[in-house]
């Protein structure tokens, strides 16, 4: 059970690092709050995870914030002013 | 075979960390920027979250992540063309900058390493484990930040509110957003109801595990914010004076509280240990409510219609 649980984090952590990557190249910027939601997500499980091989439950507290507040993180995002309404 | 596979995503996240930060110092846009910001927010969180500190795992998760996210992005929507360009700063000055931050980085490691040397002493951790059954709580970081430590909290809070008067002080809030479209309006309708009911349940969480009045408030502020992104009319700040009294809420009960504790025992913050656990809540409540309104009001990026008698009453 622990070894995939552990197995599971390397595979997230990987992905983590490779979609970081695709960040980093050219994109555009919704590209890249796109790859962001897709590292928020990543960093939820990572912390489930987390919460079981460490014992820790707490940590799925801290997945909770992360996960809803990623969410307001996107709508900012795309979220535009009355001025620039028509733009 | 544990503890080496999760050295590997300990050596990631190092190198994530530093990679992100480089990459905010140098996007090419401020945009990029921001963006790069946000993640390396995240990998900071789970980096806590692998030091075993959830508490700071979680500040970091919904303040630093999440709400300075919005609120970058919030900025990033009031520059002009031409912000863009960066302008170089002169030699002195990025020599100056580079030189307080060496002595502070110097002074942190002085006194990390006189911390660690004077263990001779009893470790700090273990006289808030001995002394935890007198604060109320059963939640170390709590007890710490708000009954050992309670002055040090108390001037958080008055750091806080000086920022949010700075702030008001600027002029007028950002311009109102629009009404969403539906599937954001429906989102945004959902997730609103869920920040506050998660802040409510991290300040109640907050006496026996990690959460308390800052996260809380983040999670209140975010709602708010949410409610402004979609242009919902229906949610309005309240009128000035209760604006005001929400703003100072959380300093004056902490320092009504510090004065009864210092006329009743004698010394200033010393709850006494039969109440502590109810002065703690009660505390923590008004702080939150001040740290949404102040987290809330920063984020409109000036003082809102409300803040100020004499503009909702020109005749008055």
């Amino acid at each position: 059970m622990t070894e995939m649980l552990i197995l599971a984090v390397v595979v997230l952590g990987a992905t983590f690092a490779l979609a970081l990557l695709g960040m980093l190249r050219q994109g555009t910027p919704t590209d890249r709050i796109l790859i962001a939601q897709l590292l928020g997500s990543n960093g939820v499980g990572l912390l489930l995870l987390l919460a079981l091989l460490q014992e820790q439950l707490a940590l799925l507290d801290v997945a909770l914030v992360l996960a809803i507040l990623s969410v307001v993180v996107v709508i900012a995002f795309t979220r535009r002013g009355k001025e620039q309404a028509d733009a | 075979m544990k503890a080496g596979a999760l050295l590997y995503l300990d050596l990631i996240m190092v190198i994530l960390m530093l990679v992100l930060a480089i990459g905010a110092l140098h996007a090419r846009s401020l945009r990029h920027a921001v963006i790069l910001f946000i993640v390396f927010g995240l990998v900071v969180a789970l980096a806590w979250a692998r030091l075993r500190a959830p508490d700071i795992a979680l500040a970091e998760a919904a303040i630093g992540s999440g709400l300075a996210g919005a609120l970058l992005l919030a900025a990033l929507r009031d520059r002009r063309p031409g912000d863009d360009a960066t302008r170089r700063a002169p030699v002195w000055q990025s020599v100056a900058v580079g030189g307080l931050v060496t002595a502070l980085v110097v002074l942190l490691a002085w006194a990390f390493l006189e911390v660690q040397g004077g263990r001779a002493n009893e470790p700090l951790a273990n006289i808030v484990q001995a002394t935890l059954h007198e604060s109320g709580v059963s939640n170390p970081v709590t007890a710490v930040l708000l009954n050992f430590r309670a002055y040090d909290t108390l001037l958080e809070l008055t750091v806080l509110l000086a920022a949010l008067l700075g702030v008001m002080s600027l002029g007028p809030q950002r311009s109102p957003m629009r009404a969403a479209e539906p599937m954001a309006a429906g989102l945004i309708g959902w997730l609103i109801p869920l920040l506050i009911l998660a802040g409510g349940y991290l300040l109640w969480v907050g006496a026996h595990a990690p959460g308390g009045a800052f996260q809380a408030g983040a999670l209140l502020a975010a709602a708010a914010v949410l409610a402004h992104l979609g242009g919902r009319r229906e949610f309005q700040l309240p009128g000035h004076t209760r604006l005001r009294l929400l703003a100072v809420a959380g300093c004056a009960v902490f320092t009504l509280v510090g004065v009864s504790t210092l006329l009743g025992s004698g010394v200033l913050l010393q709850l006494p240990s039969d109440w502590a656990g109810g002065l703690i809540l009660l505390i923590e409540l008004f702080a939150t409510a001040s740290i949404a309104t102040a987290l809330f009001l920063v984020y409109l990026g000036g003082h809102p219609p409300s803040w100020n008698s004499r503009e909702v009453h020109p005749d008055a």
